[in-house]
């Protein structure tokens, strides 16, 4: 193992296709050059690990007319405000008067609910099974101290299902690169059922350059071997059982539910929903389905399950481009075709 | 990238990023000033080990047996 | 405020603040035009500034409408001499604050060497902001110099003055609430520049490294010139603070704007000389060779990352915008 780098260059056997679901790996992989230190015999796929990217038109939609809302603020990460619903965005409806605050973190929410209590903050609730945690403690935060003037739109999503979704649907999947902070929470066990489901390989992996080659050449052996397991290569953050009191803190607020996926459809079981008893939190979540897709070429479902790759796309790089994005794969910095197209990928 | 907790008050601490101070949320961790910490959108979710070389070491051999 | 209307205020105003601080002959005339010695070709440029918040760590708006003006005459080897400055004032603008700024301006003009020659005042309404608007001219060195970003040729090298990302970090680090010590590196770079030409070292390009960052900077000169230049990720300057700052945000110091850093490509042979030129400057002193033009894709922009591998940058799309997950 000691020639990781070496193996991974010379790797000559049968083509094998290697999906990240995480956009953070994906941001990583472009960053640090990685394509150009692996044979071409090894592709790199982007998978639906983008939670902007994967947003349906109706949620946009319904910020937007949050926004509108006389009295309401709907406050954002900033990656969303670009991303399309069925006509504008929320940086356009900015201009018309719409009320949208971007953060950093949604706690820094709290501070600009208590600066102006006439007003309803409504917070943008994206995110896997991370940031989700991190909406368990903003919960936390705002129960006990009784804030009644904050309330969240989710559109929260899981890895489980989609991940078995992919497999089901594609068939050319070889192995995984398991995301970094899913794991942090849930554990590397999360993958356990699907790589013996479906007898493929999956590494966590961190997001430093070298740790993103160590983790493809376990997936490249474990692969040509046949191996279908999990194997932890980001241990001093990832335990098989994760962050057990932000697992239970998710399970006290949200419960699962069907999600649908931008260009994908609905998929069963796979995302969060307030549970009931905290349905005064909530600004309407359940059941936000529809998605239309603003241009009929637009081809985000092929691109994020990695059926295509972004220059596959009609529209990429011609109607498509980071300065006017037709689909939420190229808004976000983490979006596949956003990656490829600042980098210029051609692998 | 790894933070420092510098102090920690009930749910909230401070922590340092090569210099920069900013709160983070701590309800989820256990965590104590001189911890160094993994923080996602403003909520800290793990503590990290001081010393990785022991944990590399192990990696390396469970990578050397496939 | 009733001012910049002609009547008394105005004059009070002015006299009271401006010409305190901007004290020199040809201001002290109050003509309605300057009249100053020339040069056989002159460079002139313009800008406006509209930045808030109007002080930050490191500067505030005056300085860096002395410096946006100073650095573009620099950037074309012109010696900045002469500066204009117009004022729009929103009703409500604390005095206090003018006068700082003023102050900061005429402190940022005796450093760069540059007299401030005429100016004019408005007031308009409004909720206290304020923008200013700087023309400059400078004298270009007799003889033919020219650079341009289109003269970059197989194996020049490329060389940046200093640390990436420390103006947008500051300005960011204010609006988002992160306490650090970042300073904005508003500064002067003629120094440099004259140098640079002192020392006869063949400049093929320059620029200064602002809005859109030292990649948006290359590319532009890769495209230009038809070439394909690289850079190595591990010779450009980054201080641990803007590199922190950047990691919480998910930002790349290369896409990010500077107000007192430049980049020169130079003739190999010069490299050396031209390095020691930069450093030379109390604004050069973390001067690093970062690169080369290379055979490759004309119009590319590679950079070496610190991985080993090799990622090809674009122009910036977009603002930059902070990550999320």
């Amino acid at each position: 193992m000691k020639d990781y780098r070496s193996f991974l260059k010379e790797y000559d056997g049968p083509l094998i296709r290697i999906m990240e679901i995480c956009g953070t790996h994906t941001a990583s992989i472009a960053h640090c050059g990685i394509v150009s230190l692996i044979s071409s015999r090894i592709q790199l796929i982007s998978g639906p690990g983008c939670p902007v990217c994967v947003t349906v038109t109706e949620y946009i939609d319904r910020l937007i007319t949050l926004s509108l809302t006389p009295d309401t603020v709907v406050v954002t990460f900033g990656d969303m405000i670009r991303v399309s619903g069925s006509r504008q965005s929320l940086q356009d409806v900015r201009s018309e008067g719409g009320q949208v605050r971007m953060v950093y973190s949604p706690l820094d929410m709290i501070g600009l609910a208590l600066a102006e209590q006439g007003k309803t903050f409504v917070f943008a609730a994206i995110g896997f099974e991370t940031t989700t945690a991190v909406y368990a403690a903003l919960m936390d935060e705002i129960v006990h101290a009784g804030i009644a003037n904050i309330r969240i739109l989710t559109s929260l999503k899981t890895m489980p299902r989609v991940i078995e979704w992919v497999c089901s649907m594609q068939g050319g999947i070889d192995g995984f690169l398991a995301p970094g902070h899913v794991s942090v929470i849930t554990g590397s066990d999360l993958f356990l059922p699907l790589s013996e489901k479906y007898h493929v390989p999956f590494a966590v992996a961190g997001f430093e350059g070298e740790q993103i080659l160590i983790a493809l050449y376990a997936l490249v052996k474990m692969i040509s071997h046949g191996d279908g397991k999990v194997m932890n290569l980001y241990p001093s953050a990832v335990t098989a059982g994760g962050n057990r009191t932000a697992q239970n803190r998710i399970d006290t607020y949200f419960e699962p539910c069907d999600a649908a996926w931008r260009g994908m459809g609905v998929i069963p079981d796979s995302g969060m929903v307030l549970r009931s008893e905290y349905l005064e939190y909530d600004a309407g979540s359940r059941d936000l389905f529809s998605d239309h897709s603003h241009h009929p070429e637009c081809r985000c479902a092929g691109v994020i399950t990695g059926a295509l790759k972004p220059q596959d796309c009609p529209l990429f790089g011609t109607l498509c481009t980071p300065d006017k994005p037709q689909g939420a794969c190229m808004v976000s910095t983490e979006g596949s075709c956003y990656s490829y197209f600042v980098n210029r990928r051609n692998a | 990238m790894p933070g420092k907790v510098i102090s920690v008050r009930g749910t909230k601490a401070v922590v340092d990023f090569a210099g920069n101070r900013m709160n983070a949320e701590a309800g989820l961790v256990a965590v104590k000033p001189g911890d160094s910490v993994l923080v996602h959108a403003g909520c800290i979710l793990q503590v990290l080990p001081e010393d990785e070389a022991n944990i590399l070491a192990d990696l390396f051999a469970e990578l050397e047996d496939l | 405020m009733a001012h910049g209307s002609g009547g008394k205020a105005t004059t009070e105003l002015i006299s009271s603040i401006f010409a305190r601080y901007f004290d020199n002959p040809v201001l002290a005339k109050m003509e309605d035009a300057a009249v100053v010695p020339g040069a056989a070709r002159i460079a002139m440029t313009t800008d406006s500034f509209v930045v808030t918040p109007l002080f930050f760590a490191g500067g505030d708006i005056g300085k860096l409408a002395v410096c946006g003006t100073v650095n573009d005459l620099a950037m074309s080897g012109a010696a900045p001499k002469y500066l204009t400055c117009g004022f729009i004032l929103e009703e409500g603008v604390e005095v206090g604050d003018l006068e700082r700024i003023v102050f900061s301006m005429a402190q940022t003009a005796a450093d760069a060497g540059v007299l401030i020659v005429a100016g004019d005042t408005k007031v308009i309404e409004g909720k206290g902001g304020l923008y200013i608007n700087t023309a400059g001219v400078g004298f270009l060195p007799e003889g033919d110099f020219e650079v341009s970003s289109s003269f970059c040729g197989d194996g020049d090298v490329i060389l940046l003055s200093g640390t990436l990302g420390d103006h947008h970090a500051a300005i960011l680090s204010a609006r988002m609430g992160i306490e650090n010590t970042i300073q904005s590196d508003c500064a002067p770079l003629h120094g440099m520049v004259s140098a640079l030409l002192d020392e006869k070292i063949r400049v093929r390009a320059m620029r200064d490294v602002t809005r859109g960052g030292l990649a948006t900077v290359l590319h532009e000169f890769a495209a230009a010139s038809r070439k394909c230049l690289r850079i190595r990720e591990d010779q450009i300057p980054v201080t641990a603070q803007v590199k922190g700052f950047c990691g919480i945000l998910g930002l790349d110091p290369l896409y990010m704007g500077n107000e007192g850093k430049m980049v020169a490509v130079v003739a190999r042979e010069d490299a050396d000389r031209a390095l020691e030129c930069l450093r030379s400057s109390p604004y050069g002193k973390d001067a690093s060779i970062i690169g080369e033009v290379v055979s490759g894709e004309e119009g590319t922009l590679l950079l070496h990352t610190r991985t080993g591998g090799i990622r090809m940058l674009t122009e910036l799309y977009g603002e930059g915008l902070p990550r999320i997950c």
